[in-house]
């Protein structure tokens, strides 16, 4: 049987070698910016004869094989000049190209592939590109130009609402987006409990989001992948950039340490200490910083490295006596070799680490929490012809957990040291991704990954009885912290549970003539990582947890299916998808469970299921003056959490409950439209059905307290949500020929001043006595006003 | 600890809170019975036992007192029955005088007839420790018009303790001994509105066990206003009154019509403070 199930992988391969037989030859090379040597990703080289061609990749590298002979060559990218070459491929070759930026000339309407356009051919499917300049004009509150704010405009993803944090993508929690920023995981990816994102968009260069079909060198998170590249650095002349804005201000400077060999970046960011105080009467600090650090080496045509670095901090104070730190940090060193033209390597080696700090004054204690961790990843991409590239790497990391250590804060406080306990794992895959065009028609991408999970010992380790820690009251029906019958010590070189999974992807893709296609995929992914959070929407003092003895992996199977179409010869395209997609082990937590400096966390929680299943429609005005999207998602997201056996409830009685980000119907249309040089004016409209709520079924008193209580989970939702944003971008003329280029950007947050409901809260007032539901809603109409240079 | 979160979504929330009206979804009223009872006179040789029965109601509407059948609290140790009565009829407080000693020491049952169904509880002593001091303090946290009262105690370093602090105007804090363990403990707390001057405020201590913590805990979190975006998922908040009507044969038990509320008996410790402009 195993036989026959692998010979069409082998006729595929023996299909693509037999076209080795012609003579071919293989041009290579990377393609950049001219005015400052940075690389360009998605670059599109087509060889219109053939009508073939390939794209550069993260690190701006192309490769492609053809027969002898000559070629006219075209090099496209939007918003940069076309190139068209003429080569006589007789040998393998080696053509750098650098491509002239097209930005300021709208007249001539650039007739081009682009970031954001649809690949009908390529079997990627469930992808959204955005470019810097998009998310720079999408308006945002308080005008500061957001990454994760913008992609809450496509179709498929969506949030917990305003002052939430992270993102949610088809239906799947926050913890399940992998947030990559030059290949190292970001774990927290919000300022300010979710007002702004940790991405500085000065120094962003290219973002990317995976909601499906993700391939197979992506891993460890089960909804998506935001992949985010940062600028490398002008190595040909000194510039810099900035802004000042309502809450926040910006720089970024670069230059050439060699000129056209090495280059340096350097951005930061930070919003003025006092954001919130006009707000509030009371002595109290907010604020946040970021800094962006690269550094590239060009050593030779086939070496470059790269070193960069992100540090990012939040504070809170309230009084000093509430004092709150944290944010990401991360360092990064990446090579890039071409061990042939045709075999492009990167190895990064990252260190990633997130801290969280608190210090309360009034209870007397501090408190620091944190995740570490060291990632090596060896990525290879092997074009082997034109209709087949093979990618392949591995990935090793090793994580320390610290869910806390609690210190007295003075001497006078009563609190005693305590470390709870660390956690230490290593997550190591391999994988092996194949992107194969099979015939004129149909292509294909599939590929393996094999995961494997090994939670390490630890100092102390519960041991519980029928390895159950948490019980069941039968009398009460309700789930609570099963008592530990014994406390281990294990090695740290011991094994406390290992999981290997096999994740299969494959994608394919049928044009049914050029501009219409079909795509459908499935992807497999396992999920090692936790985040223990209860609330509606993550807070940053939400601890990460290994998977180990207690808690299994999530495991997710996801299927999509779409049909893609360009209109018009691209002017607009239609994106249509659905899927469907069913988690394994999703945690859930028991009534009352207490998350917050457990020690023993595997006795709240429980493993369940969550699936998620809907429509997709993206609708896109590609380019010219007017241009921007409609996105519609029709979707259901829910979880559930059975007994594990007959005499047990379940969480919430065992039944389906929408999860918090549960959105039926979730519309974006954005607009951007270009009147002159001078002016620029993009809109943004949202209605998204209320998310899941609860409104008490009765109240009780107990003790003087009146207290509402709550029927099953999630059953009622808040009124819908809607907004319009409104954002205009002036160009004064007399940037035209100077060095100095200025611009304002006015925008206006919620033009209606819709009190959209971010929850709706039930108590009793304390000075009437009586009781009400209280509407809370976070942002009424908000202009802002920002000012842009660059010299 | 557990207030963290609380404070910090106080601190987020600061676009504007306006009452709405909402249509509520309803429920059949359910028993609710409320016997936490304190001990603050170890030294008197009785005490009255006070326990309220009510009615769950809708959200907006008045709570309404239960009429019980039978109540009565047994010490399965002594073999001692207690009857309560209501003394003033219609208002659901049942109360008798019973000895001290009965209730400290050994497993304490509470059986209730209600409407054809038969209510147990089970229970046992929790003792507690003094308040050391009790003072007003100066600072704020949120907002001018708090007032901070700062507490301090030393916890009983041999065993693990659960203590439920009672602030007055039904304002509670539950706090466990896990990082002060047999230590001299102080923390403050702060009144959301200004009390005004003179005002006396009542502070007890109250000793509980895990299975009480975690129960007021809940209710704490549910009667709070914290709903916004850090807020836990709603639920009903099950205490250890338990349906055992019919419990010879374990199958039939109806788990839909337990009773809300609880049975305690903990000792306590007063103080007051005149809080000072």
């Amino acid at each position: 049987m195993g036989k026959i199930t692998c010979l069409p992988f082998y006729l595929l391969i023996l299909f693509s070698i037999s076209l080795f037989s012609q003579e071919r030859f293989t041009l290579s090379g990377t393609i950049t910016e001219i005015a400052s040597n940075e690389t360009l990703i998605g670059v599109t080289v087509a060889v219109p004869s053939l009508s073939t061609g390939v794209v550069t990749n993260e690190y701006g590298f192309y490769s492609i094989t053809l027969p002898k002979g000559i070629y006219e060559l075209q090099i496209s990218s939007l918003g940069y000049q076309d190139i068209i070459q003429t080569i006589d491929l007789s040998f393998d070759q080696k053509i750098n190209f650098q491509l002239l930026e097209d930005a300021e000339q709208l007249e001539e309407v650039v007739v081009t592939e682009d970031i954001e356009r649809l690949n009908i051919r390529k079997p990627q499917m469930s992808v959204n590109s955005l470019s810097v300049e998009t998310i720079k004009k999408i308006p945002v509150i308080l005008g500061e130009a957001d990454i994760i704010k913008s992609i809450l405009l496509l179709p498929g993803v969506s949030n917990a609402g305003e002052g939430a944090s992270g993102f949610n993508v088809r239906g799947g929690a926050v913890d399940q987006n992998l947030i990559l920023l030059d290949e190292a995981t970001i774990f927290n990816s919000s300022h300010l409990f979710g007002f702004f994102s940790v991405f500085n968009p000065d120094a962003i260069k290219d973002v990317k989001l995976f909601k499906g079909g993700i391939p197979s060198r992506y891993g460890g998170r089960v909804s998506s992948v935001l992949e985010i590249f940062q600028k490398e650095g002008n190595s040909k002349e000194f510039k810099v950039n900035g802004g000042i804005g309502a809450v926040a201000s910006r720089l970024l400077a670069e230059g050439p340490i060699i000129k056209d060999k090495a280059a340096f970046l350097i951005g930061g960011r930070a919003s003025y200490a006092h954001l919130f105080l006009p707000l509030f009467d009371i002595d109290n600090t907010a604020y946040f910083y970021d800094l962006n650090t690269k550094l590239n080496f060009k050593l030779n045509e086939s070496n470059n490295i790269f070193i960069s670095g992100y540090f990012g901090r939040d504070v809170f104070s309230i009084s000093e006596s509430f004092v709150n730190t944290y944010g990401n940090a991360v360092l990064n060193f990446r090579w890039n070799h071409l061990f042939s033209d045709k075999l492009f390597s990167n190895l990064s080696l990252i260190y990633s680490d997130y801290y969280y700090g608190l210090k309360l004054d009034f209870v007397g204690f501090k408190w620091n929490s944190g995740i570490q961790n060291f990632n090596l990843k060896y990525d290879f991409k092997h074009y082997l012809s034109n209709n087949f590239q093979v990618n392949y790497g591995i990935n090793n990391i090793y994580y320390r957990f610290n869910p806390g250590k609690i210190e007295p804060s003075d001497s006078e406080s009563g609190i005693i040291e305590n470390q709870l306990i660390q956690k230490y794992a290593n997550e190591f895959a391999v994988y092996v991704d194949i992107e194969q065009n099979i015939t004129e028609k149909l292509s294909l991408q599939y590929g393996l990954r094999l995961s494997n999970f090994i939670r390490l010992g630890q100092d102390e380790l519960n041991v519980y009885e029928n390895d159950h820690p948490v019980s069941f009251d039968p009398d009460l029906q309700i789930y609570k912290e099963a008592d530990p019958i014994d406390v281990i010590n294990p090695k740290r070189s011991e094994q406390l549970a290992t999981y290997t999974n096999l994740e299969p992807r494959i994608a394919l893709a049928y044009s049914l003539d050029p501009n219409n296609s079909i795509k459908a995929s499935y992807t497999r992914l396992s999920q090692y990582l936790h985040l223990l959070s209860n609330t509606s929407s993550p807070t940053p003092l939400d601890v990460w947890t290994p998977s180990g003895p207690f808690v299994k992996p999530q495991l997710l199977d996801q299927y999509a299916l779409g049909y893609f179409k360009n209109l018009k010869d691209g002017d607009y395209s239609l994106e249509t998808e659905v899927f469907y997609k069913d988690i394994q082990n999703r945690i859930d937590y028991i009534d009352g469970a207490n998350l917050i400096a457990n020690d023993a966390i595997e006795q709240v929680i429980l493993n369940g299921e969550a699936r998620a299943y809907g429509f997709e429609l993206l609708l896109r005005k590609n380019r010219d003056r007017f241009e921007g999207w409609l996105a519609y998602t029709l979707s259901k997201s829910e979880q559930r959490t059975p007994g594990r056996n007959a005499s047990e409830t379940g969480i919430n009685s065992g039944s389906w409950y929408n999860t918090p980000y549960d959105k039926t119907h979730d519309v974006s249309l954005y607009v951007n439209y270009e009147l002159n040089e001078k002016w620029s004016f993009n809109s943004n409209f949202v209605f998204q059905t209320g998310q899941p709520t609860n409104y008490p079924i009765g109240q009780f008193e107990f003790q003087n307290l009146a207290v509402p209580y709550y029927g099953l989970r999630n059953k009622q939702r808040l009124p819908a949500y809607h907004r319009i944003d409104f954002s205009a971008t002036l160009t004064p003329r007399k940037n035209k020929g100077r060095k100095l280029k200025a611009e304002w950007v006015f925008s206006i947050y919620n033009l209606y001043n819709r009190r959209n409901a971010a929850s709706i809260g039930f108590s009793r007032n304390g000075d009437t006595g009586v009781n009400e539901a209280v509407r809370t809603s976070i942002f009424g109409l908000v202009p802002a006003a920002t000012y842009n240079i660059k010299f | 600890m557990k207030n963290i979160i609380i404070l910090i979504s106080c601190f987020i929330t600061f676009g504007c809170q306006d009452v709405i009206e909402v249509d509520l979804p309803t429920e059949e009223p359910r028993l609710v019975i409320d016997a936490l009872i304190r001990l603050e006179d170890m030294d008197s040789p009785s005490v009255l036992v006070q326990i309220r029965a009510s009615l769950t109601s809708s959200f907006f509407e008045e709570v309404p007192p239960a009429q019980l059948q039978e109540i009565t609290i047994t010490n399965t140790e002594s073999g001692a029955i207690l009857n309560l009565e209501e003394s003033i009829p219609d208002t659901g407080i049942y109360e008798n005088e019973w000895d001290l000693q009965e209730l400290t020491q050994g497993e304490l049952e509470l059986n209730i007839e209600y409407s054809g169904q038969t209510y147990l509880a089970k229970t046992k002593f929790v003792p507690t420790v003094p308040l050391d001091s009790l003072e007003q303090g100066t600072t704020t946290l949120f907002g001018d018009d708090e007032t901070e009262v700062i507490l301090t105690f030393t916890d009983n370093g041999e065993r693990d303790d659960y203590y439920l602090f009672d602030f007055d105007f039904g304002e509670y804090l539950v706090s466990e001994d896990e990082f002060y363990q047999g230590k001299r403990f102080q923390f403050s707390f702060f009144y959301d509105s200004k009390l005004e001057d003179d005002r006396l405020v009542t502070i007890s201590i109250l000793g509980i066990d895990q299975d009480l913590f975690n129960y007021m805990n809940q209710l704490i979190q549910q009667s709070g206003e914290d709903t916004g975006p850090f807020s836990t998922p709603a639920t009903t908040v099950k205490g250890n009154i338990v349906n055992v009507t019919g419990s010879t044969n374990n199958d039939s038990i109806d788990h839909d019509s337990f009773a809300l509320g609880y049975f305690a008996v903990c000792q306590a410790f007063s103080d007051t403070l005149l809080i000072k402009k």
